[in-house]
């Protein structure tokens, strides 16, 4: 569902971007370089947003792009041209606040639950057995049946207005009349995303945006509140934004194991253990990994040294041969100071 | 034998009417007296209380095979409305362990949905010859016919299952069958004798339609005209989901009307939505695919259009079926433009396999991962020890048998003279009277004359869409 409106979002007018790297991001690609890219494009909270993306879409979006000289590709490389910029800031795009939500929590089944429970409560406020529940998969009808179950006696609806009635009245009044339209319950179908584009005269891919970004900020809010009625409609979902297998090697790694008995006990080739603690590096907070193993003070201090003055993008690894880093060591340093700066 | 009392006893408690519709008492006793039952009832009879309330009689298990998961789903939900939570669908969207998690606790059921892939599978049939089965339904048993060897081959296996599950007692229901159909699915089936409630197919109250365009643009002018024009609610019918999204849009920017899409790709959230919303009243038209949205009831739909040619004559009257239930003035519109029948073609023959491809498929050995339906297809018939001939030749007379179906369709369209008379006889059914408004070759199409001119306070008025008031509506106080 990507457009050439929405590929703009994506693009700098300052420095050429890879496609390539945008559609991987998108797809949900893991590899270290999509990854670390991802992470110099600002781009990661996109992280496998759209799974079912084609190259042929992204590629097509670029196109328009150069067509309407809004950009400029060359080797598949893309960048804003000043008419981009100034159409981008035009556009007036919405601006997701919340959308690192989805790399720890599987939304889409919170929002099955959400939905389902807000229209179980909803008929049950209203004495109503006989209605038509939505459709869901059946593992989301067992868990709601089991909470509505638990929490029936707790005057859910008066818990579900206040709740909703707090968070609603947190978000600008369009996105609270855009989430609220959504809900279903007694007489109350709700309406489809589709319906609220056309009401609101933007593309299917803006409206769904704006949906998977207010979801974020509910379960952010939900996450912030901590009542429990609300906060089991997350169990089970909540999950490292590390692949497991990644996560087993930080463990390790942060136990003080060196590289090569992690490589040997977990049965993984050294590239692997090193694309592991990469991965973790760029997904997890900065304090959430031990740079300082690998990279000591005194080699950081030469590093800065090297590289003052100088813009991360354009650093290269020779630059550092007479230090005889490998370059998975290069590549952390790359990522600390990129948190770093982001801080 | 349950008697016509336990019948009626049965009806008041479960569904609280005290009458029978035309042929659901005769199919009941049929049952009941231990008949294997084919039923041929037009589309809004209720063929579905035949089998529940016989289920809920004979207090085992019901299975119902049935073509769509989409239509298995809205079945269950029906069913849980009228609250009978014993109901479940078995189907290719569950993961292994709900499925296994269905069939371990099979004697909690009354009611299983399944498709005729699903209880092909040899855990499945397991399980179920494990239960007592109260009753085989074979729904919409016309598939058998119009389906089979090139989509969907394990209709054709139905009749080796019920052996296989012990020869139960079996209803085969459908809305629409010629007597070549009836005799094809008894044959299929393996149950020559069944008894047959056969009811008239001809829907009295629809006036039938048809105009033909010589350009696109007039076709899609038309049609908004007629949308804006006619009594709503109302289904438009397309051959494709893009065509279907696409004239949605066209119409809700074009007409005053609310207008949405309705077909296979839809997620499950926006389908509940769009389903309930026209329940509801809220919507006054949905755009559908064909092979979509079996399962809505709704009694006062008041046209049925077809935006493209349908395939054969079975689907149409199926479709156009969904217009008025209630018995009032309705209408059936099919919009002709010379050509449409290519892509009818298309369509109806796109899943039958050239012999090149047969002859190709039929000697490779097949990889695990399949590349595609038609070679799927061919294996499916090589791995039963069908013979390349048999299939070169069975594919043929299939491509023949689409091709005089497709015939049969646009010689309805075509005709000069009554359209009801033909459809009549058609399907081998001649003994009824005419309506007094009956086609647009009887009469001039006048759409005030027949009631179904849409009155200017009509236009559905939506509820307010500030969240405030959407809060405190959803929960009572």
């Amino acid at each position: 569902m990507l457009d050439a409106t929405q590929l703009l979002r994506f693009l700098s007018a300052n420095t050429p971007r890879r496609l390539r790297v945008i559609e991987n991001v998108l797809v949900g690609k893991r590899s270290v370089s999509t990854l670390y890219w991802g992470m110099r494009y600002a781009q990661l909270d996109w992280l496998g947003y759209d799974k079912r993306l084609s190259r042929t879409e992204v590629d097509q979006a670029a196109q328009s792009l150069v067509n309407d000289k809004l950009a400029v590709m060359a080797d598949t490389k893309v960048k804003l041209t000043p008419e981009g910029l100034t159409t981008l800031n035009a556009t007036s795009l919405y601006q997701p606040q919340a959308l690192s939500v989805r790399l720890t929590v599987d939304i889409s089944t919170f929002w099955q639950r959400f939905l389902l429970a807000i229209q179980v409560v909803s008929e049950a406020s209203f004495e109503n057995r006989q209605y038509y529940p939505l459709q869901v998969p059946w593992a989301v009808k067992q868990t709601i049946k089991r909470w509505f179950h638990q929490y029936r006696e707790a005057s859910l609806a008066e818990q579900f207005r206040t709740f909703l009635e707090a968070f609603l009245t947190s978000l600008p009044t369009t996105q609270a009349n855009f989430l609220a339209n959504l809900l279903v319950g007694h007489v109350q179908p709700g309406k489809t995303i589709t319906q609220l584009a056309q009401t609101a005269e933007m593309s299917l891919a803006e409206a769904t945006l704006i949906q998977t970004d207010l979801v974020c900020q509910l379960v952010q809010f939900i996450q912030q509140e901590q009542a429990p009625v609300f906060t089991t409609l997350l169990a089970g979902l909540v999950n490292s934004p590390v692949s497991q297998s990644a996560l087993q090697t930080v463990q390790a790694y942060n136990q003080g194991q060196s590289l090569s008995t992690i490589s040997q006990r977990r049965h993984l080739k050294d590239s692997t253990v090193r694309e592991h603690l990469l991965e973790a590096a760029i997904l997890e907070p900065l304090n959430a990994f031990d740079y300082e193993r690998t990279l000591s003070p005194a080699l950081q201090t030469k590093l800065a040294d090297i590289f003052d003055q100088q813009s991360i993008d354009e650093w290269q690894f020779d630059q550092v041969a007479p230090l005889s880093l490998e370059f998975w060591q290069f590549r952390l340093y790359e990522i600390l100071r990129s948190k770093q700066d982001d801080q | 034998m349950i008697s016509d009392s336990q019948f009626y006893q049965a009806l008041k408690q479960t569904f609280g009417f005290e009458t029978f519709r035309p042929g659901q008492l005769e199919a009941l006793k049929a049952l009941g007296a231990g008949k294997d039952t084919l039923a041929v009832l037009p589309t809004g009879a209720g063929k579905t209380l035949i089998y529940e309330l016989y289920g809920f009689l004979a207090d085992q298990l019901v299975v119902v095979v049935s073509p769509l998961i989409s239509l298995m789903q809205d079945q269950v939900a029906t069913l849980s409305v009228r609250g009978e939570k014993r109901a479940a669908a078995l189907t290719s969207m569950m993961t292994y362990n709900e499925k296994q998690a269905v069939l371990a606790h099979l004697n909690q059921y009354r009611f299983l949905f399944v498709s005729p892939e699903m209880l092909s599978q040899s855990a499945v049939l397991t399980a179920i010859s494990r239960v007592q089965l109260g009753l085989l339904v074979v729904d919409e048993a016309h598939c058998i016919s119009t389906w089979g060897p090139d989509f969907r081959p394990e209709y054709l296996l139905l009749g080796q299952i019920r052996h296989l599950l012990g020869d139960p007692l079996t209803l085969m229901a459908t809305a629409t069958a010629t007597d070549h159909v009836k005799a094809d699915i008894k044959a299929k089936l393996q149950l020559p004798d069944a008894e047959e409630i056969i009811l008239p197919v001809d829907r009295q109250n629809i006036f039938l339609d048809v105009e033909k365009f010589e350009v696109l643009a007039d076709k899609d002018e038309r049609l908004e005209t007629l949308v804006q024009q006619l009594k709503k609610p109302g289904v438009i019918y397309f051959s494709s989901k893009q065509k279907a999204d696409e004239m949605a849009g066209y119409l809700n920017q074009k007409t005053t009307c609310h207008v949405a899409a309705y077909h296979a790709d839809l997620d499950l959230e926006t389908r509940f939505k769009v389903q309930q919303q026209f329940m509801l009243g809220q919507l006054d038209v949905i755009c559908a695919t064909s092979a979509f949205g079996m399962g809505i009831d709704k009694n006062n739909v008041r046209f049925v259009i077809h935006y493209h040619l349908p395939g054969d004559l079975e689907s149409y009257w199926q479709e156009i079926g969904r217009a008025g239930r209630d018995g009032q003035p309705s209408i059936a519109i099919l919009l002709y433009q010379p050509g449409d029948e290519q892509i009818a073609q298309f369509l109806s023959e796109t899943t039958v396999p050239e012999p090149n491809e047969i002859d190709y498929y039929y000697h490779q050995k097949a990889p695990l991962a399949a590349p595609d339906n038609k070679a799927n297809l061919i294996w499916f018939y090589r791995n039963h020890h069908v013979s390349l001939e048999r299939v070169l030749a069975g594919f043929e007379k299939r491509r023949e048998q689409r091709f005089r179906a497709l015939q049969k369709m646009l010689a309805y369209v075509r005709i000069s003279s009554c359209r009801r008379e033909f459809i009549r006889s058609y399907f081998d059914q001649t003994d009824s009277e005419k309506p007094t408004h009956c086609c647009d070759n009887d009469e001039q199409l006048d759409i005030s004359a027949l009631g179904l001119e849409a009155s200017d306070n009509e236009r559905v008025q939506l509820a307010s869409t500030d969240w405030q008031s959407i809060v405190t509506q959803l929960f009572a106080h």
